[in-house]
């Protein structure tokens, strides 16, 4: 059998979507939110089969429901064909944005993309130690753009749960790059991509592990660089993978809070990490469960664009996702990924903490007292507080 | 395309007060979306790309009954259709626009209400999705038995308005068995709830009145549904019939005893053979697929490339496939060319007659599978384990053979495949639809026999039968049928169903026990109810004297497709 | 139009040409053996006796024609409004229309004609060891038609659910003489189930003339059973508690503690305390589950067993093998939903203590959706049952109380739903000829 995502694969996968009866579309979380049938998996792969079959002349009306996929793969785990329709409507994307009729908000994307990454690299800078800074050490942290720009003081948390686990000195990294290049293949610039990409694998060669922050950067470096025939031969693991390598010398403290874990899609469906942030936060409290968990987490709105090209739409799959958080009577919410973080927070309702599993972890361990912490970006302590606009996030 | 003189523009500025923009759509790509259901006869079309022939002229979505009753007015007073919208998973084109309108998708409306102890009665919007629905019980300690192999895609709305059925009707009941009360927003634009104890009104049942009008009398906005407490044990078993008749008197003698066994599944001697085949078990649970994502290969690129139409080719798999490969010699099925595979597909379809004697009773005899039978008891721990013994022990008695646990596992875990196999079946140029048929025990053996007989001349058919009562059964027939191009494919299709439907009236069945009637089997609603449908008119005139409610359907006026 | 019925001079010679010499009576004693107290002056009213859907038919043709009423007379009781005194028109007694049309064991289903008496398609049905079910006596004192047309109280049983869910098909005459016959299946989704919209419609959308029934074999063990429990609340609690383990009993009652010692003498009851009555019946150890589930959900709410022999007494009663000692009817009636229960008993007790009378309560025909509940007034002074007078005095106030606490009184119309089902009866019977007084706007 071929590839899926050969020309035939993807040609099958195309159809296999435009015949099925829709058997996915409970778990689309673009769809569940907007409630547009338009945006349902099936309906999606079927535009695009339109499109690719000449039925359909392309337009940016015509292939704007591309648009509306977050890549969350939560479609997958549903499928009986195996078909990946995420990176399918990527490909999409990207066809429609090299015949002029990409999303009317992106179409200056790579510069913009460029632009913020040069400026979150310097900002690294400000916020992080010199001496924590570095472009070669064995062992590197990688924070990801989101947390970057909205959550820059939780990267010190990270860097004193590190100090603990291991001997090696963890550096962040300066590279002048904050991103591994994901936005860049979900806004349909593949070619944008795979330049940054090269850039990027290059500037962290000389580390042997790559501690990234961001889930979505964890799935790029690990899958798509090498799609790209980039050969990276450093250990890309995210946080948590590297918290609960160390299990015994990370802290080890339950004063009996109990959290809830949300699985970023990217380090679930993607990269199959689901326990390591378990045993890495039962250290500490009582993990509670969300009602979809683990490889059926459901999309916090972040990833594919989706903040850019349907803001609305975003958050109101966050807020659909903390939804049953606030029913229960609230709670804190516990993540590993900058941008899920910064995407459940801004939108959490009344009684709803949202934090990052590394800050959660080193505030709870005492190993850098900062009481307030996570209180003063949890946007949910104050619900009037008005939302910070979406459009400041590149979030993937 | 039929597009009645509607004026969008009007309708909108005079809805756009009551939803605002955002709840608005009139762009193309939302039009061709809602313009059709899961109807396997607009696959066809879909196929060959030729343009669906009704599309709405506006997409709504309401988010209160209050909505809803204010939009059913401007509908009202413009003379505009309605077609309320669901899930879209229906498959007799139920939700089809054959007069334009506004599609009213009503997902936005999917809130669960709190549930009593001791009522056990849970008020669930329309919107709200099938298997979320059923989730947030199981959260609560409650399920609503109902499992329909639709229960990603439906909607409770859709359920109610459908009369559906699920996997485990033998114990639950069918919707109509469990439902206490709807509210709707009538086609007058009134919001009425059906609630009260049924004894205590007088005047006819009106929550059985409308259940099942299929968006004809009305918007149905929410429901109340009888829960049970989510089952504390389950008892899943597979049995071995020599015979079809056998297996259906055993599951006579199960409900007549008072037995009220979940899962009660008998299949003919080609669905048994199908099941077999299909094997299932080989695909890994999602938790380990996702170890990691499958990816392009190293150095393709991270991104696939759109294929044109040149890259489609025939792949030997699924249902087709399996056909294909019982018919030629193992040590010969690898040569095949895909070219030849699809020819063979063809052959066999076009065909139908040889090979539903080849595959049906003459496969049994030759293979000695027999018919199987998958039973399954779930509920409090005690009276199941009471009910599961008394359950096994008539089936003995009426010379099943056990088959153990692994038939009944293996079917709960792949229960909803079965609708993965639409897609396979028709990119390889076929088309596969079911028709689900109920009568009474004694005419049971019939009507099985006329419907079968009737559909084999046109397709390859098998069947099983999943939801038993004391007094009856429902049938249930798959088929598969070819035709070199779209023209002559409709036709067929189109003759298959009516003599399908004609056999089912004459062997005195019904023509439909869950998918409802649609635009399919709308011109066969006469021949079904006969005078009673005076009834049926003079409700859909009370209830929507302006023929606004997703008109053209149910029999009601001239409906099916130009 | 009650003018030219008067001067109709052949009314009754056409009935009979339909109906046959002998089956068309305005005699007073005639129409007194129905209950109807006949006027002898005009108008005319006429009693027909047709021996068939066809004759039905034939007669509500004629009734058209001449614009004169056309309704039912049946075998039992019936709400006020459905018949009062003699009016212009006809009257039609089914007696006639009394047979089993099929009998098919295969999938035990009987059609039987609307004027066989529930009680003698019973008779038909033992000696088969068949039967309609585990449904209260009382309602088999009905026609099948009437049985299905009128909906009166406790039409219900634990084990069938509600008596309209047995039928699976009808046969019927509409308003403009033609007769329809919904079709049978054990289920169907073809639009609504247009059978129900003839039960219950006390016959203004159609006359039934027939039914398709669902029949069950004769239980193979029947379970009797007696508890004790603290209070009435406590035994309803019980009830609920078994219901919600799957318990599919064929019979629960629930005494107070006055009606224990009516019905079941002092030594069934402790002061304070409920009586819990079970009958069980299906496949013998179904039937011992779910007795033993009755007795643990009692046990769970402080209840003991007591005496079988309670729950005999009960049984032979309620079958009519031995008389009730409280042979009077209930002063009222009303439905609650299992969570109301309580509190509609709670309140129609204080409602009766605030007009310093004593109640006497039980509980009966459960089903899934509910019960109904069972009221004596009982005059403190004498322990006896009030006075008719006074009865009707109190009943208002005690009414009004469970209907604020959540019960359902009997008899009502769900007025939102009165413009269409009147909308629904012009269309079917432009001239208003069927039994146009029953289920008029907001009727009791």
């Amino acid at each position: 059998m071929s590839s899926p995502f050969s020309p035939e694969g993807v040609a099958k996968q195309l159809d296999y979507c435009t015949y099925c009866p829709k058997m996915c579309r409970l778990a689309c979380p673009v769809s569940n939110a907007s409630a547009r049938e338009t945006l349902i998996p099936q309906a999606k792969m079927d535009t695009l089969n339109q499109l690719r079959r000449g039925r359909v002349p392309w337009s940016e009306p015509a292939a704007e429901p591309l648009w509306g996929c977050t890549g969350c793969r939560h479609c997958t785990v549903y499928c009986e064909h195996d078909n990946e329709p995420g990176l399918v409507l990527f490909s999409g994307r990207a066809e429609a944005t090299s015949r002029g009729v990409g999303h009317p908000r992106l179409t200056d994307y790579p510069a913009r993309f460029r632009n913020r990454d040069e400026r979150l690299a310097e900002r690294v800078r400000e916020h992080v130690p010199r001496d924590r800074l570095g472009a070669d050490t064995t062992v590197t942290f990688f924070p990801g753009c989101d947390a970057i720009d909205k959550a820059p003081e939780g990267i010190s948390k990270a860097l004193s749960l590190f100090d603990a686990a291991t001997d090696d000195r963890v550096q962040v990294a300066d590279i002048g790059r904050a991103c591994a290049g994901y936005p860049l293949l979900a806004a349909g610039y593949p070619d944008m991509f795979r330049w940054h990409a090269a850039k990027v694998a290059g500037d962290l060669k000389r580390a042997r592990t790559a501690i990234v922050g961001c889930s979505a950067c964890v799935y790029t470096m690990r899958t798509q660089y090498a799609a790209e025939g980039i050969n990276v031969s450093t250990e890309v693991l995210s946080v948590p993978e590297f918290l609960a390598d160390r299990i015994s010398r990370t802290p080890k403290r339950n004063r009996g809070e109990s959290v809830y874990y949300h699985d970023p899609c990217y380090l679930s469906r993607y990269a199959g990490v689901v326990e390591a942030p378990r045993r890495v936060l039962a250290q500490i409290a009582d993990v509670r469960e969300f009602s979809w968990s683990g490889v059926d987490t459901v999309c916090c709105g972040g990833g594919g664009m989706l903040p850019k090209t349907m803001p609305e739409t975003a958050d109101a799959m966050a807020a659909q996702r903390l939804r049953e958080i606030a029913q229960r009577g609230g709670g804190t919410v516990v993540t590993s990924c900058g941008t899920c973080s910064y995407m459940l927070a801004r939108n959490a309702p009344r009684g709803v903490e949202v934090t990052d599993l590394h800050a959660y972890v080193a505030d709870a361990a005492g190993a850098q007292p900062s009481p307030d912490a996570t209180g003063d970006r949890a946007p949910g302590a104050e619900p009037s507080a008005p939302k910070r606009p979406s459009s400041t996030s590149d979030a993937p | 395309m039929t597009r009645p003189a509607i004026d969008s523009d009007r309708l909108a500025r005079a809805l756009r007060p009551i939803v605002g923009d955002d709840r608005i759509s009139a762009k193309e790509t939302d039009l061709t979306t809602y313009s059709r259901d899961m109807w396997p006869r607009l696959l066809i079309s879909i196929r060959e790309g030729t343009p669906l022939p009704h599309r709405a002229h506006l997409v709504v979505w309401p988010e209160t009954v209050g909505e809803v009753a204010e939009i059913v007015r401007v509908a009202r007073s413009q003379g505009v259709p309605i077609i309320p919208y669901g899930g879209g998973s229906g498959v007799c084109g139920g939700t089809v626009p054959v007069k334009g309108g506004i599609a009213l998708d009503l997902k936005r409306m999917s809130a669960v209400a709190k549930i009593d102890r001791d009522d056990l009665i849970c008020d669930v919007q329309a919107g709200a999705n099938g298997e979320h629905f059923e989730r947030e019980l199981a959260t609560r300690g409650y399920t609503f038995g109902h499992f329909p192999s639709s229960i990603y895609v439906s909607t409770v709305g859709g359920w109610v308005a459908t009369r559906a059925a699920g996997q485990m009707s033998s114990k639950y009941g069918k919707v109509e068995d469990r439902i206490a009360g709807v509210t709707m927003v009538t086609g007058r634009g009134d919001i009425i709830d059906t609630d009260g104890l049924a004894r205590s009104h007088r005047g006819p049942s009106w929550t059985q009145l409308l259940v099942g009008s299929e968006g004809t009398l009305g918007v149905i906005t929410s429901a109340r549904l009888r829960v049970s407490p989510a089952p504390e044990l389950r008892v899943l078993r597979g049995y071995s019939f020599p015979d079809l008749i056998g297996g259906i008197e055993a599951l006579r003698r199960i409900m007549q005893r008072g037995l009220r066994p979940a899962v009660l599944r008998l299949y003919d001697e080609f669905d048994t053979l199908m099941n077999a085949l299909s094997g299932g078990g080989d695909r890994a649970p999602a938790d380990i697929r996702h170890h990691h994502a499958p990816s392009p290969p190293a150095g393709a690129g991270a991104l696939p490339r759109v294929p044109t139409q040149s890259a489609d080719v025939e792949e030997r798999s699924g249902l087709l496939g399996q056909i294909v490969g019982q018919l030629v010699p193992k040590d010969r099925r690898r040569g095949l060319t895909q070219s030849l595979r699809r020819e063979l597909v063809a052959a066999t379809l076009s065909r139908p007659r040889l090979f539903n004697n080849v595959a049906g009773p003459v496969a049994s005899r030759g293979l000695r599978r027999g018919c199987r039978m998958i039973v399954g008891l779930e509920g409090s721990r005690v009276r199941t384990e009471t009910e599961a013994r008394l359950t096994f022990g008539e089936l003995e008695r009426a010379g099943g053979v056990d088959l153990g646990e692994e038939p009944g596992r293996r079917w709960l875990e792949h229960r909803y495949s079965v609708s993965y196999k639409m897609s396979p079946a028709f990119r390889a140029g076929a088309f596969v639809d079911t028709m689900e048929v109920a009568s009474t025990w004694e005419r049971l053996v019939d009507l099985y026999r006329s419907v079968r007989a009737a559909i084999a001349k046109h397709a390859l058919v098998m069947a099983h039968l999943s939801h038993a009562y004391p007094e009856g059964c429902s049938i249930y027939f798959t088929f598969a049928g070819y035709a070199d191009n779209q023209k002559h494919a409709e036709k067929l299709y189109d003759e298959l169903w009516r003599s399908g439907m004609e056999a089912a009236t004459r062997a005195g069945g019904t023509i439909s026990h869950h998918h409802g009637v649609g635009l399919l089997k709308s011109l066969h609603m006469r021949e079904e109810h006969r005078e009673s449908m005076a009834i049926l008119e003079a409700l859909k005139a009370s209830m929507d004297p302006d023929d606004i409610m997703n008109p053209g359907k149910l029999g009601l006026s001239a409906g099916g497709l130009s | 139009m009650t003018a030219r019925v008067a001067r109709a001079p052949n009314l009754g010679e056409e009935l009979e040409a339909i109906v046959g010499h002998g089956h068309a009576t305005d005699r007073p004693a005639h129409l007194a053996e129905v209950g109807i107290r006949a006027a002898a002056s005009e108008p005319a009213t006429w009693l027909v006796r047709p021996g068939s859907g066809a004759e039905i038919a034939e007669i509500v043709r004629l009734a058209n024609r001449r614009h004169i009423p056309v309704s039912p007379v049946g075998a039992a009781a019936r709400p006020p409004a459905a018949l009062g005194a003699a009016e212009a028109g006809i009257l039609v007694d089914l007696r006639r229309m009394s047979h089993v049309l099929h009998l098919d064991e295969t999938s035990l289903v009987v059609h039987v004609q609307a004027g066989l008496s529930a009680h003698a398609l019973e008779h038909i049905l033992a000696p088969r060891g068949l039967s309609l079910g585990d449904f209260p006596p009382a309602i088999l004192a009905s026609t099948v038609g009437g049985m299905l047309s009128v909906r009166t109280p406790g039409k219900s049983s634990p084990r069938h659910g509600f008596i309209e869910e047995a039928v699976l098909g009808i046969s019927a005459v509409l308003g403009d003489g033609r007769s329809i016959h919904t079709r049978v299946a054990p289920r169907r989704a073809t639009g609504p189930d247009l059978a129900r919209a003839l039960c219950g419609s006390e016959g203004t959308l159609g006359f039934i003339t027939s039914a398709v029934l669902r029949i069950h074999r004769r239980p193979e063990a029947r379970f009797l059973s007696a508890h004790h429990l603290p209070d009435f609340e406590a035994a309803l609690s019980a009830v609920h508690l078994a219901m919600r383990e799957d318990a599919a009993p064929a019979a629960l009652r629930v005494y107070d503690e006055r009606q224990a010692r009516a019905g079941l003498g002092d030594g069934a009851v402790r002061p304070g305390g409920a009586v819990l009555l079970a009958a069980t019946a299906g496949p013998t150890d179904l039937a011992a589950c779910d007795r033993d589930l009755i007795a643990s959900s009692a046990s769970a709410l402080g209840g003991t067993p007591i005496a079988e022999s309670f729950a005999e007494t009960w049984w032979r009663q309620r079958t009519g093998r031995e008389d009730s000692p409280s042979a009077a009817l209930p002063s009222l009636q009303v439905s609650a939903r299992p969570s109301r229960q309580a509190a509609v008993h709670r309140a129609l007790r204080a409602a009766a203590a605030e007009a310093g009378i004593e109640v006497c309560v039980y509980a009966s025909r459960f089903d899934p959706y509910g019960a109904v509940l069972f009221v004596t007034l009982i005059d403190p002074s004498t322990g006896e049952a009030l006075g008719a007078q006074a009865e009707d005095a109190a009943r208002g106030a005690i009414e009004r109380a469970a209907e604020q606490a959540g019960a359902a009184l009997l008899g009502a119309v769900p007025p939102a739903l009165t413009p269409y089902f009147e909308d629904m009866r012009r269309r079917l019977d432009p001239a208003g000829i069927m039994n146009p007084r029953a289920l008029a706007s907001g009727s009791e």
